[in-house]
């Protein structure tokens, strides 16, 4: 075989699974067609377009940096690929107290505003998808999210239910000062001595806004949702 | 009369290339043993950190999130690319017959992916990490990479004027591959993520591509290329099969590119892509079992050479793993029972590090054996060593193996049983990840021995002598050459 032939048979091989599988489904992925809502049944207007607020490319950067992705996912797999769907709080709520259950499979909208997907690897921790949903309507950290966030992320094991947590300690996103006038309103709930408390720094502000902006709580169009008929 | 002179002859053309190589290989051999060292320690400290969380945890750059990333990438990057540049370089100048011009331009190009692979790793112990797997370098690194890549091994190709001939040189072929699609597949993920603006859920499915397929379609072929030219060489058998051999290459070839997607199961993504991944990685196995049943028949013959030759005992052991790892790729991608439960545990993990170090790895042991005494012109010092340097790489690999495997399917299914708590699945990776530590200690241990005996042979302290170290005593008559140059080929 003349190393012509060969390389032909190698680019044909490689370059047929390239295109088929990276190259044209890169380029219609850019361009998703918007999925409007059907204006009869729902009350939102206009195309599906769930909106986060926070500093999400920020915080998203402060994620990847610090690498959360190595434990935690951040998706909820349909019911043929998984059972993430079951879980009372992970694809949404499945006693929403407005809505009833709110759960949903994630999708291409879910992500609006980041660059890269953290779908992650391994569930060492459990999944992000909805945190800031969770967050919102569990016990312990319904009163407020963030300081809940800002205290598991300078020590998960700080909260007595989560003794045995095997997430790290990030202290390193925090900033240890002395009280000015008053303690800051975000100062932690920990004691670091006379006259000295812990603020978080601004990687960790940006990471908790991110993280609170994880919620599944938009109402999907019928074209989207995949939710058994039953009524 | 004649004969004779052709011997010398050849000796000295052999004797003229390995000279000719002897910088290179030597370089790119003992940065990579540095950088494998360094990944395995900073593997320990991952894995300890999974199970103590609070071990070093309070200055950011040794924050599990960090220190697990640059684990892996120094490991990818830092000695598996360099021992694959290594070997590649001198096989293919031994199997073309001419000396390598270009040692100037290689070595300055080995420093600067040296250079690149160092700053990367304080990059992202630093926290400016990009959270792509297998891709955290900082964005500054990739087109460095790649410019050394190709003076490193594409400018050498051209010189040796490498072609794919028609028989009984399957490695060629395997290595001329690998050298063509790394760029490809580096280039085309590199791009893809770094420079043009696209879904955020297609780049994370080109990311679980660019890692199967740097598995697949580089440390795969560079691999099955070394083991189908060390079998013959060192038992003195012609390859078993030509047929299977190109069976092997070209089910390869055609399945390889299509693998990876499966990673993103139940993503929004179009639903045929996790589909072909998983299916392509279950067809995995046939390339696997025709290059591993190919290269083991080869050895069988003579398999009384395995009890001394520590080249052909890492080689077995590598095509062993290959056939495991082939299994493995079909029962971890069973879509409707496996699939769900392994997407997101353990085993993952040990699909990558069953094929990163146990056949890969143990298959550049192997020819890293074979070729220093070629190169240096001294014969390993110690037989101990290198048995140590087997047996606990093997005992290291074996519980990884098994703990990730089986373990991973238990924690995988912890992780599915929704109506349970989800800390009764993190205390099932708890108990793993106790044991991975434990055998990456093991693996760290062996290759501390690796790493002092390749310093001593790079420092030419190596034995002088005419007898190849041989892992028994008497050797009696073993084929043509067990290892060692005293032995000719």
């Amino acid at each position: 075989m003349s190393l012509r032939t060969f390389v032909l048979c190698l680019t044909a091989s490689f370059g047929i699974a390239w295109l088929a599988i990276i190259v044209i489904p890169f380029f219609e992925m850019r361009e998703l067609a918007p999925v409007p809502y059907p204006e009869a049944k729902s009350t939102s207007a206009g195309i599906f377009f769930p909106k986060r607020t926070g500093r999400v490319m920020t915080g998203a950067r402060v994620y990847a940096e610090n690498g959360c992705y190595q434990c935690h996912t951040q998706l909820v797999r349909p019911t043929y690929a998984g059972n993430d769907l079951y879980r009372p709080d992970w694809g949404g709520l499945k006693m929403d107290p407005d809505r009833g259950d709110t759960r949903r499979e994630t999708n291409a909208w879910d992500f609006n505003g980041e660059k890269f997907a953290q779908i992650g690897t391994t569930r060492m921790g459990p999944d992000l998808s909805n945190l800031g949903r969770r967050l919102e309507t569990s016990d312990g950290s319904s009163a407020d999210p963030a300081a809940w966030l800002y205290a598991h992320l300078y020590n998960p094991r700080n909260n007595p239910k989560l003794w045995n947590s095997t997430c790290p300690p990030h202290p390193f996103l925090f900033e240890k000062r002395e009280v000015k006038e008053y303690r800051a309103p975000d100062a932690l709930a920990v004691n670091v001595g006379e006259n000295m408390e812990i603020v978080p720094g601004p990687d960790a502000k940006a990471l908790v806004s991110y993280l609170i902006s994880l919620k599944k709580d938009h109402p999907v169009p019928a074209a989207l949702n995949f939710t058994p008929a039953e009524k | 009369m004649s004969s004779a002179t052709t011997n010398t002859q050849d000796a000295l053309v052999r004797s003229g290339i390995d000279r000719s190589l002897r910088h290179p290989v030597m370089f790119f051999l003992m940065s990579g043993a540095v950088w494998l060292s360094f990944a395995l320690l900073l593997g320990v400290i991952a894995s300890v950190k999974t199970s103590s969380p609070g071990f070093l945890g309070h200055c950011g750059f040794l924050t599990y999130g960090r220190v697990y990333p640059a684990h892996i990438n120094a490991l990818v990057y830092g000695w598996g690319m360099q021992t694959a540049f290594a070997v590649i370089l001198w096989l293919m100048a031994r199997l073309t017959r001419r000396e390598c011009t270009m040692t100037g331009a290689i070595l300055t190009a080995g420093h600067v992916w040296n250079l690149t692979i160092g700053l990367g790793l304080i990059g992202i112990l630093s926290g400016f990490g990009t959270g792509m797997p297998w891709m955290e370098f900082p964005p500054f690194a990739w087109p460095v990479l790649l410019a050394s890549y190709c003076v490193i091994l594409v400018g050498p190709f051209i010189q040796f004027r490498v072609r794919p001939e028609e028989r009984g040189n399957i490695a060629q072929w395997y290595l001329l591959a690998a050298v063509i699609w790394f760029p490809w597949i580096y280039l085309t993920a590199n791009v893809l993520l770094h420079c043009v603006p696209g879904h955020p859920v297609m780049g994370a499915a080109i990311n679980a591509w660019f890692r199967s397929a740097l598995i697949f379609l580089f440390f795969t072929p560079v691999a099955l290329g070394t083991a189908s030219y060390l079998a013959p060489k060192v038992t003195g058998n012609p390859l078993y099969s030509d047929s299977l051999a190109k069976l092997g290459f070209w089910s390869l070839a055609i399945i390889g590119p299509w693998a990876g997607m499966q990673k993103l199961t139940g993503a929004p993504i179009p639903y045929f892509l996790p589909y072909l991944g998983g299916a392509a990685t279950a067809l995995f196995f046939i390339p696997a079992l025709a290059a591993a049943v190919n290269t083991i028949r080869t050895i069988w013959p003579s398999r009384e050479v395995l009890t001394v030759s520590p080249t052909l005992r890492f080689t077995l052991a590598g095509m062993v793993a290959l056939v495991l790892l082939g299994v493995a790729a079909v029962i971890l991608n069973l879509p409707d029972s496996m699939l769900p439960a392994t997407q997101f545990s353990f085993s993952g993990y040990g699909f990558e590090i069953l094929a990163l170090y146990g056949f890969f790895g143990f298959v550049m042991f192997g020819a890293t054996y074979f070729i220093v005494p070629r190169v240096t012109c001294r014969e390993w010092i110690s037989r101990r060593l290198i048995r140590w340097h087997f047996l606990f790489s093997l005992y290291g690999i074996l519980t990884i193996i098994f703990v990730t495997l089986i373990g991973g399917y238990q924690q995988g299914l912890g992780q599915e049983s929704w109506s349970l708590p989800w800390m009764k699945a993190v205390d099932a990776g708890v108990s793993i990840a106790v044991v991975i530590t434990f055998a990456w200690c093991l693996i760290l241990f062996s290759n501390i021995f690796f790493f002092l005996h390749l310093t001593l042979m790079w420092l030419r302290l190596g034995r002088r002598g005419s007898q190849p170290t041989l892992l028994a005593c008497s050797p009696g008559n073993l084929g043509p050459a067990a290892s060692g140059p005293a032995t000719a080929h």
